[in-house]
């Protein structure tokens, strides 16, 4: 097993060996949300089946921009647990909406379009790679990977600031990682790792209370697990680093 | 064969769902665009659905431009969230300030039906107080009209729509609902486990405007959870399903696909008509003996800073200086909790239940005016980003927490924020793809209003950790948007009167939440609903007077309860007070 395969694979707390790359990790095993696509309406059943079948080609990213994009989406939603199988396409996704200009309704004051935080952002992150391991952040290990990472999610990159000075970084990894998250959450392996029972019209719900599952749901069979060692993102801190960072507005709609 | 007088009817090209019951097989009324007809309403969401159903029923000739589709619910619509993206307004807008709003998805509406379509559903009433806050509380300002003025739209709209809640709602202004309370899902349990604890009172199952049993063709809510992706079911009211196939009974026309880019002035001090942008791109212009922009918080000061002409440089009905100002959104700050069992809240509507026990000024909490708490349920894409803020989530943390998703629950922040000057919707530098400059957002929060969301915040943190969650973590958002062409009797500091007619020129009127001078902590859909079913009232009762005279009665006109849409009477509502 090369270093970089095992370090970049979450390991059983007990032992510290990597978990096995499963077809479907989390704590609901069997549960499949497509196993219920007979009774979806049309419409859903059409647009779910094609996260699966339609793999969007890579059109906005060019071919240098291509495998940075792809390596950076593999550290903000790791998928390394995934059987190749079972892999969700992220960047795919993320490239589709760019390529179509699908935008979300509003621009920060300041922020240049979607299209040109990519392309400048994807410019800082290479520079903080080479500034802090003097390599190309495609050729680092998943956990410098991370690191170079972290610190745009602290809001301090110390490389780039030519680039940063356009483009605000606190906006930008906000921007970045709703996309992958998405992506990511959009996808039916997704649902059936989190034990998310999908779409239910015109069937509907029944059991609403005490998280009791559906007939056709299943309970969760918890298994323990920790993060790869000394992975920062496993750490939890607050987006812009300690001090409270004002101006993160919710982007998606709950009320 | 000759045509009918009133222009050409097209029959339903297709099977036109509106809901799983539903069809909508009357044919569509076509008027052409030189003739001038009576009413052009701009804009057919929640205040546009209601007084196109309103003034075709009464006999006018109108017509609805809609920038959106007219959606068919069956093909147009999914239970998914990612797939729901059509249901948004998208296009470009700036957004900026110290606090800035995100738009888009969180508020905005697009395509027959508007916000209503995408809305939660919570249809509480603003209470008594809320008309009265500068009298009362020293800040904002004082309505033109009372609760008492606009209480019988409520009890009417409340039918309409229909609401279902309790039988005795006890906050504001007592009152009961004519549809039972639906069941509670994980997190109104939460909301009331958590509220029972520290005595405070909760509703449950309501008020929404959802139905908790069939209503004519529409059928009863299935507890999918999937509200603010569009009710395929048709148990969620949105305009769309409510009161467009009754407007279109009566001869309405809806245009969709029609972007309004401007409004055009007579010589006499009189709109004429507008110009719009076609489903093709195309340029068109309909002619109009009044117009009634029902566009929203932002795309109507949009328009109608987009109108300026000579006599009115700084946009139409704008002599104030007002137009834009006085922009209001919600603090929306969502509250998450991890319990130990499974909660799976993706189960039932978000909205189901709530407390208005912390509503009014409490001198004692060191601010004035206060907040609600609701439930919500946020489905897996919004959770994570939710997660990315309130746990600074991402890469492996973001796959740990999210396998968790159904141990948390949610509920959330509701509460006031003051309308300031400084808040407003001007245009930016940008233009749309037809040309059309954007709108830019500013937005900042007050003295006032950090103190009530810190207060708000923790308390339903408090709330939720007396639920018993073990981990509690929360944020910081915005919901819903009002003001921006306030209603008021002083034209030199507001827009519009209060029946919606601007104060600058006779025939042009607003009537969507833009009108609202404040907001309460109550969602603002119903009143938004209620005030447009009182204009209505108020066009129709003024008959040819605002179709050609400049002089105009501002008599509140009785209330007409024989242009409901059908279904609306023989319902039983208690009345318990």
């Amino acid at each position: 097993m090369s270093r970089r395969e095992h370090s970049a694979r979450p390991v059983n707390p007990e032992t510290g060996d990597p978990l096995p790359v499963r077809a479907q990790p989390g704590y609901y095993p069997g549960f499949r949300t497509l196993s219920q696509k007979a009774f979806w309406d049309e419409a859903t059943r059409n647009i779910v089946l094609s996260r699966l079948e339609i793999i969007p080609p890579i059109r906005f990213f060019s071919a240098e921009e291509a495998p940075l994009i792809s390596a950076i989406c593999d550290r903000l939603l790791p998928q390394d647990d995934r059987d190749e199988l079972h892999k969700i396409p992220v960047v795919n996704f993320i490239d589709d909406r760019l390529h179509a200009n699908r935008l979300d309704g509003y621009r920060f004051e300041g922020m240049p379009t979607d299209q040109e935080a990519y392309r400048l952002g994807l410019q800082g992150i290479s520079k903080i790679a080479q500034h802090l391991y003097h390599n190309s952040f495609v050729d680092l290990d998943p956990l410098e990977q991370e690191s170079v990472l972290q610190t745009l999610h602290d809001g301090h990159p110390p490389a780039g600031q030519e680039i940063w000075q356009g483009l605000p970084v606190h906006r930008f990894w906000l921007l970045l990682v709703q996309d992958v998250l998405g992506a990511y959450y959009a996808h039916p392996f997704a649902w059936d790792e989190i034990g998310f029972g999908g779409p239910a019209y015109p069937r509907g719900y029944m059991r609403l209370e005490n998280g009791d599952p559906e007939p056709w749901e299943v309970d969760e069979h918890r298994y323990q697990w920790d993060p790869p060692p000394g992975s920062p993102s496993a750490k939890f801190t607050p987006v812009g680093g300690s001090s409270e960072h004002k101006g993160s507005p919710g982007q998606g709609g709950t009320h | 064969m000759k045509e009918p007088l009133l222009g050409a009817f097209e029959t339903p090209t297709h099977n036109h769902m509106l809901g799983a019951r539903q069809r909508l097989d009357v044919p569509m009324r076509r008027y052409r665009n030189a003739e001038q007809v009576d009413y052009c309403i701009v804009g057919v969401g929640s205040a546009g659905g209601v007084l196109l159903q309103r003034l075709a029923r009464a006999g006018f000739s109108v017509v609805g431009l809609e920038a959106g589709p007219f959606w068919d619910t069956e093909r147009d619509w999914v239970s998914d969230e990612a797939g729901s993206y059509n249901l948004y307004w998208n296009d470009l807008r700036i957004t900026g300030g110290e606090d800035p709003l995100a738009l888009g998805a969180n508020n905005s509406g697009r395509g027959v039906g508007g916000g209503s379509v995408h809305w939660a559903g919570f249809t509480p009433r603003l209470h008594p107080s809320d008309f009265r806050i500068h009298s009362q509380d020293g800040v904002g300002v004082d309505w033109p009209i009372s609760y008492e003025e606009i209480k019988p739209y409520y009890e009417l709209l409340e039918k309409e729509i229909p609401v279902s809640g309790p039988a005795y709602f006890p906050w504001g202004d007592p009152h009961g609902y004519p549809y039972g309370p639906h069941p509670m899902g994980g997190c109104g349990d939460i909301l009331i486990k958590g509220c029972t604890k520290l005595d405070i009172r909760v509703s449950i199952g309501g008020p929404v405007a959802i139905l908790a049993g069939s209503h004519g063709d529409r059928p009863h809510c299935i507890y999918r959870g999937f509200c603010i992706q569009g009710c395929k079911v048709g148990a969620k009211q949105s305009t769309l399903i409510s009161h467009v196939p009754d407007a279109l009974e009566h001869g309405a026309e809806i245009r969709d696909h029609c972007m309004v880019s401007r409004i055009h002035l007579g010589k006499d001090g009189r709109v004429t008509g507008v110009t719009y942008f076609d489903t093709n791109g195309r340029e068109a212009e309909q002619k109009a003996k009044a117009i009634i922009v029902c566009g929203y918080a932002i795309e109507t000061p949009r328009l109608l800073l987009n109108s300026a002409c000579p006599g009115h440089e700084n946009g139409l009905a704008n002599s104030s200086g007002t137009l834009g100002r006085y922009l209001m959104a919600q603090a929306g700050n969502v509250v998450l909790g991890r319990f130990e069992e499974l909660v799976r809240m993706y189960k039932a509507p978000p909205a189901h239940a709530l407390t208005e026990e912390f509503y009014e000024t409490d001198p004692k909490r060191g601010f004035a005016r206060g907040f609600a708490v609701q439930t919500v349920g946020p489905l897996p894409i919004a959770f994570a980003r939710q997660m990315m803020v309130a746990k600074g989530a991402w890469g492996w943390g973001m796959r740990q927490v999210m396998m968790d998703y159904n141990h948390w629950g949610a509920i959330a922040l509701l509460g006031e924020i003051l309308p300031w000057e400084d808040n407003r919707v001007e245009l930016a530098g940008e233009k749309d793809r037809n040309g059309i400059p954007v709108a830019k957002v500013t937005f900042n929060l007050h003295d006032n209003d950090k103190k009530m969301i810190e207060y708000g915040k923790n308390k339903v943190m408090e709330i939720m950790y007396a639920a018993g969650a073990e981990e509690v973590v929360q944020e910081a958002r915005y919901a819903h948007l009002v003001g921006g062409a306030r209603m008021g009797n002083d034209p030199r500091t507001s827009v519009v009167d209060k029946f919606g007619r601007t104060h600058d020129i006779p025939n042009l009127f607003v009537c969507d939440g833009s009108v609202m001078p404040t907001q309460g902590s109550a969602n603002p859909g119903l009143t938004i609903q209620a005030l447009a079913a009182r204009t209505g009232d108020y066009l129709i009762s003024q008959r040819s007077e605002t179709l050609s005279r400049s002089t105009h009665s501002t008599k509140q006109p009785s209330i007409r309860y024989d242009l409901s849409p059908p279904g609306t009477w023989g319902k039983g509502v208690p009345r318990l007070t």
